[in-house]
C-alpha cells in the first residue's frame, strides 16, 4: 500500500463509524472487523490453523435502501 | 501579464494543509501547491467533474498562473489564482438554513468527486464560503485522487463542524454559533452526547453519528489511523460503502430542518413607528447616499433587519452583506435570497455590540469581523445607534469610532429620545442615564472623523439621517 499523505488526523473511531453509516453492507465490515480483532490473538497462537469462518463471507456490496 | 506585483501575503488561515498555501497580493487570492498537490490539481483540472463545478460555480473559479510565491526554492510548484471572495464569513455567523445548504454543497460536490475518481482530503465548514446567497467551496486544494477501499478522511470534521451545528439547532432548538465561535474544530462527539442524553438520543442521526461515533472513537483511540484504514480494507471496506454513507449523510442533512420561530423583529416593519412618509425620504436619502459614494464595491448594512435597505442598496452597489442579530430574521431573509438566486446580498448572524472576535491559532487563523469590516467602501447604519448607545450603553463617541474603522462613505439614522423604539429602550433604564443622547451631539462627533455631506430629519420629526465621508 502506497503511504497515507492525509494531512489530517481522520480519527480512527469515525474511519469505522462511516461503515456504520453506510448502511447494513457497512455493518457486516465493522463487524467483521471486530470478529478479527477478537479472534487475532487466537490466529496469532496457532498460525496453522484456518482463518475464522466469518471471514470467508462473500464481500460485502453496499446497502442500497 | 504585468511585470511588477507587490510581494504576496501568506494568508493566516490557511496552514493546515502543508501541500498548499493561500497567498493574496494586489487583491488577487494565489495558492501555492506543493509536488503532490500540483500533481492532484493536474488529473483534478482534466476532469469532467472539475469543468462542472467551475460552470455551475460550485467550486471558486480556478485557474493556473505563472507566479512566484514566498518560500524555499522548490516548495511550490505550481501556483493557482482563485476569483476573490466579496466577504469572507464564517460558520459562527450562518443561519440554520445557510448551514444546510453548505453541509449540501459539501456532500453534493464530495458524491460528484467520488464518481469521478477524486475524494475530498477534509470536511470542514470553513471551506464553504458566499457569493451573496449562493454557497461556494474555496479549497480547490482538498480535491485529491481517491484510493480504493479507504473511507473519507474528513468525516469527523464534517461532523463537528457541520452536521452537529445542524442537529443542536434541529433537534434541541439550541443555536451552535457560540460553541462554533469558541471552538475552531468544531463541537465534539463527547460533548454532543451530554447534550442529547434520554429520550434525545433516538433523535434522527444522533445514535450513528453521536453515541455510536463517541463510542468508538474512544475504545479506538490508542490505534493509529493508518492500522485501522488497514483493518478495514481487509474487511471489505470499499467505495461503494464511502458513497452509501456520503448518501446516507445527505438524506439526514435534508431531515434536519428548523423552521425560524416568529420573533418581535420578525414584524418589526408593522410595528415601526415610522410613516410611509418617512419610509420614501429615508430610501431617498440611502439611494442619494450610496449615488454619490466614490465607490461602492462593498456596503455593510448593519442592523439589516428584513433586508430592505440591502436590496436598496444591492441596486447601486456590487456586494451587500446585511448584518443582523436575530438568527431566525436571517434565515428567513436568507431562504427568500436563496430563491430569487439573489448573488449580491450576503445575510450574516452577528450581534454587532458583541462582533465576531479573531480565532484559531495566534487569534489570527481566523480574522475578526472588524478586520474585514475595514474593506467595506460604504456602512450603513439605520437605526442602529440607539440599540447599540441605549441598548448597549456604548458611549457615542466610541460608537463613531467604530463606524470610522469601517466604510469611507456612511449613512447613519439617529433615532432621537423621543422616538417611540428609542422609548421602549430607555424604559428599561433608569432616568437621565444617556444625558448626551442628542442628535446634536451625535452629529457633531460624527462631524470631528467625517465631513458631513447631507442631513436629513423624516417628515415624522423622531429620526435625522446623516451621511458623511471620512477624512482619511
Amino acid at each position: 500500500m502506497e503511504p497515507h499523505l492525509a494531512y489530517l488526523d481522520a480519527g480512527s473511531g469515525s474511519l469505522i463509524v462511516q461503515a456504520v453509516v453506510a448502511g447494513t453492507a457497512g455493518v457486516v465490515v465493522a463487524a467483521k472487523l471486530y470478529w478479527r480483532r477478537l479472534t487475532s490473538v487466537f490466529r496469532r497462537k496457532t498460525p496453522a490453523e484456518p482463518a475464522a469462518p466469518v471471514a470467508e463471507q462473500p464481500k460485502a456490496t453496499a446497502d442500497r435502501d | 501579464m504585468t511585470p511588477e506585483h507587490t510581494r504576496p501575503q501568506a494568508e493566516p488561515g490557511s496552514f493546515r494543509d502543508p501541500q498548499t498555501r493561500v497567498f493574496h497580493a494586489d487583491g488577487e487570492v494565489l495558492r501555492g501547491l506543493g509536488a503532490q498537490a500540483a500533481q492532484d490539481w493536474k488529473a483534478l483540472r482534466a476532469s469532467d467533474f472539475f469543468a462542472r463545478t467551475q460552470a455551475e460555480r460550485t467550486v471558486t473559479r480556478t485557474e493556473e498562473v505563472d507566479r512566484e510565491l514566498p518560500g524555499a526554492p522548490g516548495t511550490w510548484s505550481a501556483t493557482l489564482r482563485h476569483e476573490p471572495l466579496p466577504f469572507v464569513t464564517y460558520p459562527y455567523e450562518w443561519s440554520h438554513a445557510m448551514r444546510q445548504d453548505a453541509a449540501r454543497l459539501h456532500l453534493r460536490l464530495l458524491q460528484d468527486a467520488l464518481a469521478a475518481g477524486f475524494t475530498m482530503k477534509d470536511g470542514s465548514a470553513y471551506n464553504v464560503q458566499w457569493r451573496g446567497a449562493a454557497p461556494e467551496f474555496v479549497d480547490v486544494g482538498s480535491f485529491e485522487p481517491a484510493r480504493a477501499g479507504e473511507p473519507w478522511a474528513g468525516y469527523r470534521q464534517f461532523c463537528q463542524t457541520l452536521l452537529y451545528p445542524l442537529m443542536l439547532q434541529a433537534h434541541l432548538d439550541l443555536d451552535p454559533r457560540p460553541l462554533l465561535r469558541a471552538q475552531i474544530d468544531g463541537v465534539e462527539p463527547a460533548q454532543m452526547r451530554r447534550m442529547f442524553g434520554g429520550t434525545k438520543r433516538l433523535a434522527r442521526g444522533v445514535l450513528k453519528h453521536v453515541h455510536l461515533h463517541d463510542s468508538i472513537q474512544s475504545r479506538n483511540a490508542d490505534r493509529s489511523t493508518g492500522a485501522v484504514r488497514e483493518q478495514l480494507k481487509d474487511a471489505g471496506f470499499n467505495s461503494e460503502l464511502v458513497l452509501a454513507a456520503v448518501k446516507a449523510m445527505a438524506k439526514l442533512v435534508d431531515q434536519l430542518d428548523w423552521a425560524p420561530p416568529a420573533t418581535h423583529w420578525g414584524d418589526y416593519r408593522e410595528t415601526c413607528s415610522y410613516s410611509e412618509a418617512d419610509r420614501a425620504a429615508k430610501q431617498a436619502f440611502v439611494d442619494a447616499a450610496l449615488t454619490a459614494a466614490a465607490k461602492t464595491d462593498l456596503v455593510l448594512d448593519l442592523g439589516a433587519n428584513d433586508g430592505v435597505f440591502s436590496r436598496q442598496a444591492a441596486t447601486r452597489a456590487q456586494h451587500v452583506v446585511a448584518v443582523e442579530a436575530d438568527p431566525a430574521v436571517v434565515d428567513t431573509l436568507y431562504r427568500q435570497l436563496r430563491a430569487e438566486g439573489e448573488q449580491r446580498i450576503l445575510p450574516i448572524v452577528m450581534d454587532l455590540a458583541d462582533p465576531s472576535p479573531g480565532g484559531g491559532w495566534a487569534g489570527t487563523e481566523r480574522a475578526g469581523f472588524p478586520q474585514r469590516a475595514a474593506r467595506a467602501d460604504v456602512t450603513l447604519a439605520l437605526a442602529l445607534v440607539h440599540h447599540l448607545a441605549i441598548g448597549r450603553n456604548v458611549p457615542l463617541p466610541r460608537v463613531v469610532d467604530w463606524l470610522a474603522g469601517m466604510g469611507r462613505t456612511v449613512v447613519v439614522e439617529f433615532v432621537h429620545a423621543e422616538d417611540p423604539m428609542a422609548q421602549r429602550l430607555l424604559a428599561n433604564k433608569p432616568d437621565g442615564l444617556f444625558p448626551d443622547y442628542h442628535v446634536d451631539t451625535f452629529e457633531k462627533l460624527l462631524g470631528e472623523r467625517f465631513d458631513i455631506a447631507r442631513k436629513e430629519t423624516l417628515p415624522g420629526g423622531s429620526r435625522t439621517l446623516i451621511a458623511g465621508v471620512r477624512r482619511d
